[in-house]
């Protein structure tokens, strides 16, 4: 379980998160929408500890990452906003690495990381030098470190940037297999088609605040509108930074 | 379960070893380095050891056959070919009335035309100048002989030279300098490594996941450091070993001086290196986890890498006496390493102090670094 509660975060002038509170059950996929600039990025760096809220708490199973990050960090799979590779690490060491920092090495660790590396259909690649890897290359590795160690809670940062249409699919038979298991998935986008088709709660984000919240079809109702498109538009008033 | 220093600090070795341009950094400074200074001194070592005969224009020499006589035994002889361009020309010239000046035992008249500040011709004209002066010398005692009187008695003084200098003292001057190279040679093997690792991580976008994992920065800075580390570690060790060996090979002895380093000596100085190899890497990890990218952080180190080269020099050129030098970082090893190769004898306990110095230095300058990166101003540069 992922809870966030209201969140408050300025840098400078301007402030980010403005009482952001949602939470994001286990077994379920939370979408967090909002345009550019809403927070998003703030918001789930804060919920991994990286960022510190001025104040309220962001708790993973009840854990305040800004007091015991570490004991948050071991429950939790990252796909974060920049996802850059080791350029002299072949894919599966690249795993690896992140599987061992998570405490799995040994026999245990090479299973786990064989596990993830078929699981993405990524054999073929496993023991290339990530050199010259293409973009939904490079996305399947970020994904396979996120969920080597088989985290409770996996949060993703807009994971489907610069996709195609295969890759896409793979990320999203993968969340959904996750939730059937149990995992809590937070992740942020501001592609609306990706959220309408995978996400069991939405949460809209908009100046740091949530502006609504519910499964596609209540925010549907909610706003009088049939498509989640036109819902959303009227909930934060504007089309800006919106990709349909 | 293994320890996250160590995880990082075998995937950074790893990675590294991979990256042919850190390891050529690392290898070729600590090689060629000495190697040039070899050639330098080789080319030194054959310029002061020239024994050719002096060749210059002698004029008159018809007049004088015994004194060109004289001078050809001591290696001056009369020039056949041209003068190269831009040296000026060393002329002897026998004035025309030798054979009566000698009989009437008057001066005879001999003039030398040379550019006296030449620096090349120096040591050519010293030698004619010497040349004559026996000659001189030579003619007063027969005559002081003809007349019955005891050449002595224009001796003054006859002042002994005792030469004190040993061959090891005269070649600590020497190795002075190649010491220098030992030293910064930890500064800079580990430095693209060190650079790699912290600026580089930035600039491929993977410092945001690393910094999320389940490790205390504290612990990735550790890691990091001592893979950087083992770089720079390397070069100093392979300086170390290749300084020696190489100086084996040039004809010290024939200047008068030998360097014999033994091994034990060796050993401590690749010994007194590990605190100084951390340190480096600390300063540099210090300075390019500050930057940006590849290009900025290179640009802040090769300004750092100017500090320990000033302090090095400077105390070796300003000829900076003070037993404090003996308990700083960086100075501490200087002084340390100029004892060893003078062969004089070594201050143990000074020797501990500033190894120790150099690692709580060290081990703050890592504290910093984490606190660094535990600040979300830092890592995201707001």
């Amino acid at each position: 379980m992922i809870e966030v509660k209201s969140l408050q975060k300025a840098f400078g002038k301007v402030t980010a998160l403005d009482g952001l509170t949602f939470s994001a059950p286990e077994g379920q996929i939370t979408g967090l929408l909002g345009p550019n600039g809403a927070g998003k990025t703030t918001c789930l760096r804060t919920i991994y500890g990286l960022l510190k809220a001025d104040s309220g708490e962001a708790l993973i199973d009840g854990v305040d990452a800004n007091k015991d990050p570490l004991a948050v960090r071991r429950k939790i799979g990252i796909f974060p906003d920049k996802f850059g590779l080791y350029e002299r690490l072949t894919a599966r060491e690249q795993i690896s690495y992140f599987a061992t920092l998570h405490g799995m090495e040994g026999e245990a660790g090479d299973a786990a990381v064989a596990e993830v590396l078929s699981r993405l259909d990524m054999n073929a690649i496993a023991d290339r030098r990530a050199t010259g890897f293409s973009q939904g290359q490079r996305m399947k590795v970020a994904l396979a470190q996120a969920i080597v160690h088989r985290p409770k809670h996996l949060i993703l940062d807009e994971p489907s940037r610069g996709l195609d249409v295969m890759s896409t699919r793979i990320l999203r038979d993968l969340l959904r297999e996750l939730r059937d298991q149990g995992t809590s998935i937070l992740f942020s986008s501001h592609v609306m088609q990706e959220v309408a088709a995978l996400c069991d709660q939405v949460v809209v984000v908009a100046a740091g605040k949530v502006a609504a919240q519910g499964t596609p079809t209540e925010l549907c109702e909610q706003t009088g509108e049939s498509a989640l498109e036109e819902a959303f538009v009227k909930i934060i008033g504007t089309d800006e930074g919106i990709a349909a | 379960m293994k320890s996250p220093i160590t995880i990082v600090f075998r995937k950074e070795l790893k990675d590294a070893l991979r990256d042919k341009r850190s390891v050529m950094a690392a290898m070729s400074y600590a090689f060629f380095g000495p190697l040039l200074m070899a050639v330098a001194f080789y080319v030194l070592i054959s310029q002061l050891t020239d024994d050719s005969d002096v060749k210059i224009d002698i004029e008159g020499a018809a007049h004088a056959p015994a004194f060109v006589e004289h001078l050809e035994r001591n290696g001056v002889v009369q020039r056949d070919e041209a003068w190269p361009a831009g040296q000026q020309p060393i002329v002897l010239a026998i004035a025309e009335g030798w054979d009566e000046s000698i009989a009437t035992a008057q001066p005879a008249k001999v003039t030398l035309t040379a550019d006296f500040s030449s620096q090349k011709q120096r040591t050519d004209i010293r030698r004619v100048e010497s040349a004559v002066e026996n000659y001189s010398k030579q003619l007063s005692y027969i005559r002081l002989q003809m007349r019955g009187i005891d050449p002595r008695i224009t001796q003054g003084v006859d002042l002994v030279k005792h030469d004190t200098a040993t061959k090891g003292s005269k070649a600590a001057i020497l190795m002075g300098s190649v010491l220098i190279f030992i030293l910064l040679s930890v500064f800079f093997s580990g430095m693209n490594v060190a650079i790699d690792i912290s600026a580089g991580e930035r600039e491929r976008n993977s410092l945001e996941l690393l910094l999320s994992q389940p490790l205390t920065t504290h612990q990735l800075v550790w890691g990091k450091s001592l893979a950087a580390s083992a770089f720079a570690m390397f070069g100093g060790l392979l300086s170390a070993i290749l300084i020696p060996i190489i100086f084996k090979f040039l004809p010290l002895h024939e200047i008068g001086m030998s360097v014999s380093l033994a091994w034990p000596m060796i050993l401590l100085i690749i010994v007194l290196l590990v605190p100084l190899a951390l340190l480096a890497t600390a300063l540099q990890l210090f300075v390019s986890f500050r930057a940006k990218s590849f290009k900025e952080a290179q640009t802040y180190i090769s300004l750092l890498l100017m500090a320990p080269m000033l302090v090095v020099f400077g105390v070796e050129f300003a000829k900076v006496k003070n037993q404090i030098l003996y308990y700083l970082p960086l100075t501490g090893q200087h002084q340390a390493l100029l004892d060893i190769i003078k062969g004089e004898p070594l201050q143990w306990v000074a020797m501990g102090i500033s190894a120790l110095a150099t690692f709580v230095v060290s081990i703050l300058l890592l504290k910093l670094i984490s606190r660094m990166l535990s600040s979300e101003k830092v890592v995201f540069g707001l």
